[in-house]
């Protein structure tokens, strides 16, 4: 508790000791840095004291040699005002409790206690809070789960476990120092309001999955104005998830299943494109054969029909040229062809109408019968 | 001389002792109270070295940083909506008037007793007027701005001055949320047999289109390949009539001749009446 209620506080209220606090480590103010640790002046006015009596007797000298010891006091006290600022660090310096200066990393001086004092904060160091969790002996693997930091409710009044990480440093020594009275316990619960200020407005579905990255940056956005407003010098470098999970076993098994589901589903969707990818094609190849046939029918009966037209026509332009004799000339060769090939029985018309009917025996003429009236043309 | 040193460093003493007791260091993180004998004085709020009336005067130091309240104990509280809801917060808050803050809760310590009472009914109050989903939302900003307003109004009574109360956690309390995990769990349950039946069903209907689209793909070619056969069949009979009509009488001549010829084959046996014009020279004629 650094609140310092009557007197004896640190900074050195009525009490008399003019030893400008150097105690009280519990207080960021206590500075365990600064090197003015020049002995307590009572104690140096009894050794004066005691020396002064010792040497008393010995006259001029003795007042000599005392105000050499304080003057040798006096410089060491002097000296005391150096101090150094190492590179992570910057030095604020106070005159008589009010902030003077802030230095660079170096060798400085100030004047020395208790007229000022330095304090020296770890500007570049990024320091971390873990929330929802905390690590096990450094090693960030092995985690205890803190369940009353992780657990927060979605916008679709679902439970979501969440860990985090913020990471931060000190922006603003002067801010850092001296506007909040515990920055970092600060830092910590507005992370925590404002991850679930974000998480309330998200959905269980999206923050499982595809939310992270918006979660992140907005949280860190959100989180960095809060701490702005609060002027507590920080600088808000990262807000990390490090998991987000259904909040209990069951229910994660029971999200799993949705995974699996939606697995499944694309699975069935995937053969059933297969299929579809098998048949149409086939169809259309079918469909195309058909199509290619036709037009190939076409093409034949079409080539066919000029054909037999060009060589009619042929023909015709020569019987044009003697009409009797072609045609006659192509009845007999015809039936000349006919004839000369096909078995034959001719049967005399003058016998059949003497009214003898002759015997014909047809099965033996090779079962092949065709009668055929030569009455021709 | 020795008795004149001793007092000449008895006055040196006393100075000490009496600067000592006359000045005092106000540190930029605190302010102070000067009091006279347990009456406050004034109010010392600049950083600085300060002087008081040495021994009669007495300080107190007070804190000017800004203060994080955060309880202990997130409170159980009813919404609107007849939901239990465990809150915790925290609220920053200052000491803007040290003496009334030292008059009314003297510190620190009694000063955060006192604002957890505070916070505690005004959440209660300003929970009890809304529902879960408005705690969710945007406007938990107006819910906190509404408590933080509640809570300043007796807090400046003590001196202190509220910067802001924000919601820290919201929870289920232990006992709802296995309710909650059961209803997740359903949930998810109904999800999960969505996924499975929208599978089967996008499948039944990629299957049935290609099914339909099979089918309407073969009709189609077996369409334009009756109309390519019909234009070709056209065709033909168009050069056909083109050309054999230019003397039907020769056509039907020429093409029985050319029938004739492929009808008969050579197993087969005619009988025939030697008339007819292939018969006519037969006999001799008679003239």
């Amino acid at each position: 508790m650094a609140f310092n209620d009557k007197s004896g506080g640190p900074w050195g209220s009525g009490s008399g000791s003019k030893n400008g606090g150097s105690g009280n480590n519990n207080n960021p103010w206590g500075g365990g840095s600064n090197q003015n640790n020049n002995p307590d002046f009572d104690e140096i006015m009894n050794s004066l004291r005691k020396r002064f009596g010792k040497f008393y007797p010995s006259g001029p000298s003795g007042n000599r040699f005392i105000l050499l010891i304080v003057f040798i006091i006096f410089v060491i006290w002097l000296l005391s005002g150096f101090y150094s600022v190492g590179t992570q660090e910057q030095g604020i310096v106070l005159r008589f409790g009010d902030y003077s200066r802030t230095t660079q990393p170096g060798l400085h001086y100030h004047l020395p206690s208790p007229i000022e004092r330095v304090l020296l904060p770890r500007v570049t160091s990024v320091n971390r809070i873990d929330i929802g969790f905390r690590a096990l002996d450094g090693n960030s693997n092995a985690r205890r789960d803190v369940s009353s930091e992780s657990k927060m409710i979605t916008g679709d009044e679902n439970i979501v476990d969440i860990d985090f990480r913020v990471m931060w440093k000190i922006s603003m020594a002067e801010n850092f120092l001296f506007n909040l009275q515990d920055p970092e316990e600060t830092v910590k619960v507005a992370a925590e309001s404002v991850m679930r200020g974000i998480i309330g407005q998200i959905k269980i579905e999206s923050a499982l999955t595809d939310a992270k990255e918006l979660i992140q940056s907005q949280a860190r956005s959100k989180l960095q104005e809060l701490v702005d407003e609060y002027g507590a010098g920080i600088e808000i470098r990262d807000v990390q998830l490090l998991s987000v999970n259904p909040p209990s076993e069951e229910v994660i098994d029971a999200f799993n299943d949705v995974q699996r589901a939606r697995q499944e589903r694309d699975k069935l969707i995937n053969e059933a494109e297969a299929f579809f990818n098998d048949v149409v094609p086939r169809a259309r190849g079918e469909s195309a054969q058909l199509v290619a046939q036709a037009e190939a029918y076409s093409e034949e009966i079409v080539n066919r029909a000029k054909g037999d037209a060009s060589r009619f026509n042929d023909i015709y332009k020569s019987y044009l040229s003697s009409k009797d004799v072609t045609v006659k000339r192509i009845y007999l060769e015809t039936f000349e062809e006919i004839l000369g090939n096909v078995n034959k029985v001719i049967i005399d018309t003058e016998v059949s109408q003497s009214g003898v009917l002759p015997f014909l025996p047809l099965p033996e003429l090779n079962n092949k019968n065709r009668s055929i009236s030569s009455g021709g043309n | 001389m020795s008795r004149l040193n001793i007092i000449l460093l008895i006055i040196i003493a006393a100075i000490a002792a009496t600067a000592s007791s006359a000045l005092f260091i106000v540190n930029e993180t605190q302010q102070a109270l000067v009091i006279q004998f347990g009456e406050p004085k004034r109010t010392v709020d600049q950083p600085g070295l300060k002087f008081k009336l040495p021994f009669i005067q007495d300080v107190i130091f007070f804190e000017k940083r800004v203060l994080s309240f955060i309880p202990d104990e997130g409170e159980e509280a009813i919404l609107k909506d007849q939901k239990r809801l465990k809150v915790d917060t925290y609220a920053r808050f200052k000491i803007v008037d040290p003496l009334r803050f030292y008059q009314s809760v003297r510190n620190e310590i009694e000063a955060r007793k006192q604002l957890d009472t505070i916070v505690d009914s005004a959440l209660r109050e300003e929970l009890g007027l809304r529902g879960l989903k408005e705690i969710l939302s945007e406007q938990r900003n107006s819910i906190t701005k509404n408590i933080r307003d509640q809570v300043n109004i007796k807090a400046r009574t003590l001196g202190m001055e509220i910067i802001d109360v924000q919601i820290r956690r919201a929870d289920y309390p232990e006992v709802t949320s296995q309710a909650i995990f059961a209803r997740m769990i359903s949930e998810r349950e109904r999800i999960a047999r969505e996924f499975r039946a929208t599978g089967e069903e996008e499948a039944q209907k990629i299957r049935a289109s290609a099914e339909k689209q099979r089918v309407v793909t073969v009709a189609d070619g077996a369409r334009q390949s009756q109309e390519i056969r019909g234009a070709g069949d056209a065709e033909a009979i168009r050069i056909y009539a083109e050309s054999f009509g230019q003397d039907p009488e020769f056509f039907s001549f020429y093409r029985s001749m050319e029938a004739y010829k492929k009808s008969f084959n050579q197993d087969d046996t005619m009988v025939i009446n030697p008339t007819g014009d292939f018969f006519k020279f037969f006999e001799l004629p008679s003239n």
